[in-house]
Formats: C-alpha cells, structure tokens, sequence
C-alpha cells in the first residue's frame, strides 16, 4: 500500500476514534475490503462459499477497525489481518465438519481408521485402497471419498486445539493421545524455525518424528499412542497452520 | 511406453481436491498402500500449497507408472525452486516443501523442459512391481 492511503487510513481512524464520524468507518471497509476478498480466497476451498468467508472477514475487519488504537503506530493492515483470518478460523472451527459433510462418510472414515489399524496388524504393512474397500464392503471409490474428508476434517479443525473440546462424536480418535513421552522439543534447532512457533508440542513433535526421524505414519501411531490416520490429520493440520502463520508473516511485513 | 495420466487445471484452490482424487484414483489401480498415497498426497498438497513457485494461471500435474514405483512432475514452476529446495533441506530450515519432499519421495528435482522448469519426484513403491495397462 503506497503512502497517501495510508495517511487516509489514519485520517479516517481518528475521524471516526475521536469524533465517532460513521462514514470513516464505512470508508474504512470499503478500502479493506479488497484485503478481506484475498484472506478469504485461501480459505474458500474448504467448502464454504467465497462471499460467504468474505462476509465473515469483514466481521474481523470491523472489529479491528473499531479496536484500533490511533495512538499506536502500527498500520491497519497489520492489525487487520491477523483480525480477519482469526475471524474465518473460528467460522470453521464453530461448525466443524457435522454440519457439511454427510453422516455416511464421516462413519465410514471412522470404520476405516479402525480398519487400517486392524489390517495394518495383521498385513504387517500399510494396506492398499482395494484391501480396505474389500474389508468395510464398500466401493474403491467410497473409500476415497472417506479418506478425503478425514482430510477435510483435518483442514476445517485447524484452529481447534488438539484434543480440544470440538471434535464430533464420530471422531473418538482424536481425543486419544494425550500420553506425553520424554521429548526435549527445545533442543532441535529445526522446530524454531519459523512458522513452527504457532504448534503445540505435541505437533511438533510429530513433525519432528516424521520429517527429520524418518518415522512412518504407523511408526509414529504405535509411538505416540494414537491411529494413523489421527497421526495423518495432525501432520496435516500442522502443516496448514504452518503454511498460514508464514503467509500472516509475510503479508505483514 | 509407460501408463501417463496428466490433469490440467487453474491454479486455485478450489480445483486442487480434483488432483487428490485422480492421485487417490491411480493409488487405488495400483494398489499402493494407505502410506504411499499419503506420502503422494502430502507432496501434492505441498506443491499446490506454495502458489507462488507455480508459473502462470494453470498447473499441470502429470503421474508417469514406472515399474518401481511413480513419478509425479508439476509446473511450470519458478526457476527459483531448484535453489530454495537445496538450500531449505541442508540447512534444516523447518518443514517447508523441500523437507516435505525431501522426506515423502526417492527424488526430487527441478528439471527443464522446452524452457520452462518443472518439478518432478519419483515415489518408489519396494517390493513391488507396477505393470502399465
């Protein structure tokens, strides 16, 4: 954003912070709302619709605009952005995925985490998309559909904290898990790096046994305590947050 | 000549669930297991999740059977991932795309063709032999 705009962002924030002039304020979302229209593009593939996530955006927007200290010198789109993306986080986290994805897959997700544990036993390797087809009676392409959404979960539950309160019923795995090993997360330079910060450590940790241990994600399910398919979501969502704390980043500076 | 399935699309969010399933589909005909579609998709999402390596409006991702295993390209993509890839694996910069791939698949690499750059990774499948159709 070049100079002049942002002495009128200023300008306007203290029209409408010191003499509550509401056509500032209008101003004010107006000229943002090209930046909303862009934090909500990176979230609209996760099923909900673009105007949708936009009109949630705008809700962060407002609110930042209305909690913003003149005083400061920080610039509004800085203060926005974090504003507008937590905005669009929480709208997925409070609807979870009960609400968009249907009641048969979601079982049939669940079914197949069990399945791939039991197969995984028994088989002594991972087992193949006809094996888990043939095992819970269903079509090849059922069981793809199924493991796309687990994946679905896993992007929609990103602001959930793990082993949070949110989950659905259908999805006991994912409160499993919470045994802690011995890990000194603090020694690995790697997981300092940026964008790291914003997991916990149990996340970390995962990343940890997976991209710098070489673990497999059933080596890591019997090492942690949890499925392989809950070690696959974590890996997931972890990655995803990851990838948008550096973008919130780069988008700041 | 080897089995090819290659998929055009823009290069926006919304499309890349079209690429899991085709990559899901060919798992599927070639028996791999949970793990090596998971390790194929997590490279996939990986390369469509970093927008900003990938060169114009579109982005192509091809699937070559090999009899060890399959090779994934996808592009074009910016010249500056070669760099960015070497440099982000040896010096343990984090999980980005490099560990990511450097992890998930046998190879990866930038390659050029007919002047535009393309990265391609091998996912090798042991004890196991592909055939084509």
């Amino acid at each position: 954003m070049s100079a002049a705009p942002e002495r009128t962002d200023r300008e306007l924030l203290r029209r409408y912070h010191k003499s509550g002039d509401i056509e500032a304020r209008e101003r004010l979302i107006e000229q943002y709302l090209p930046l909303v229209r862009s934090l909500a593009r990176r979230y609209s593939y996760r099923g909900e619709q673009l105007e949708d996530l936009v009109q949630v955006g705008c809700i962060g927007l407002i609110k930042a605009i209305d909690r913003f200290d003149v005083d400061r010198g920080v610039e509004l789109t800085t203060y926005a952005t974090p504003n507008i993306i937590g905005e669009i986080k929480r709208h997925f986290r409070d609807k979870g995925w009960s609400v968009r994805v249907p009641r048969g897959l979601q079982e049939l997700n669940v079914k197949l985490s069990r399945l791939i544990e039991e197969l995984t036993v028994q088989l002594e390797r991972s087992p193949t998309i006809p094996e888990l087809a043939k095992a819970a009676g269903v079509e090849e392409e059922e069981v793809l559909e199924a493991l796309e959404t687990g994946q679905a979960y896993a992007t929609l539950s990103l602001s959930a904290p793990s082993g949070g309160g949110d989950e659905s019923d259908l999805d006991p795995l994912e409160s499993l898990g919470t045994e802690e090993h011995e890990y000194e997360i603090s020694e690995n330079r790697a997981v300092l790096a940026p964008g790291l910060r914003v997991l916990d450590e149990r996340e970390r940790r995962i990343l940890h046994l997976r991209f710098f241990e070489g673990l497999t994600q059933s080596q890591i399910a019997q090492q942690v305590g949890i499925s392989q398919m809950h070690v696959s979501r974590l890996i997931r969502r972890s990655l995803e947050k990851i990838r948008a704390q550096i973008a919130t980043d780069e988008d700041a500076t | 000549m080897s089995d090819t399935v290659r998929l055009t699309m823009p290069k926006e969010d919304a499309y890349y669930g079209v690429a899991h399933l085709v990559v899901g589909g060919l798992a599927s005909r070639l028996e791999f297991t949970y793990e090596h579609l998971e390790d194929l998709q997590l490279a996939l999402d990986g390369v469509l999740a970093n927008g900003k390596y990938i060169e114009g409006e579109t982005v192509t991702i091809e699937l070559r059977v090999r009899p060890d295993g399959v090779e994934l390209r996808a592009g074009p993509v910016a010249e500056t991932l070669r760099v960015d890839l070497e440099r982000e694996v040896s010096e343990d910069e984090g999980v980005g795309l490099g560990r990511l791939l450097d992890t998930v698949a046998e190879e990866v690499g930038v390659e050029a063709v007919d002047e535009t750059s393309w990265l391609r990774l091998e996912k090798r499948l042991p004890g196991k032999t592909v055939t084509s159709a």
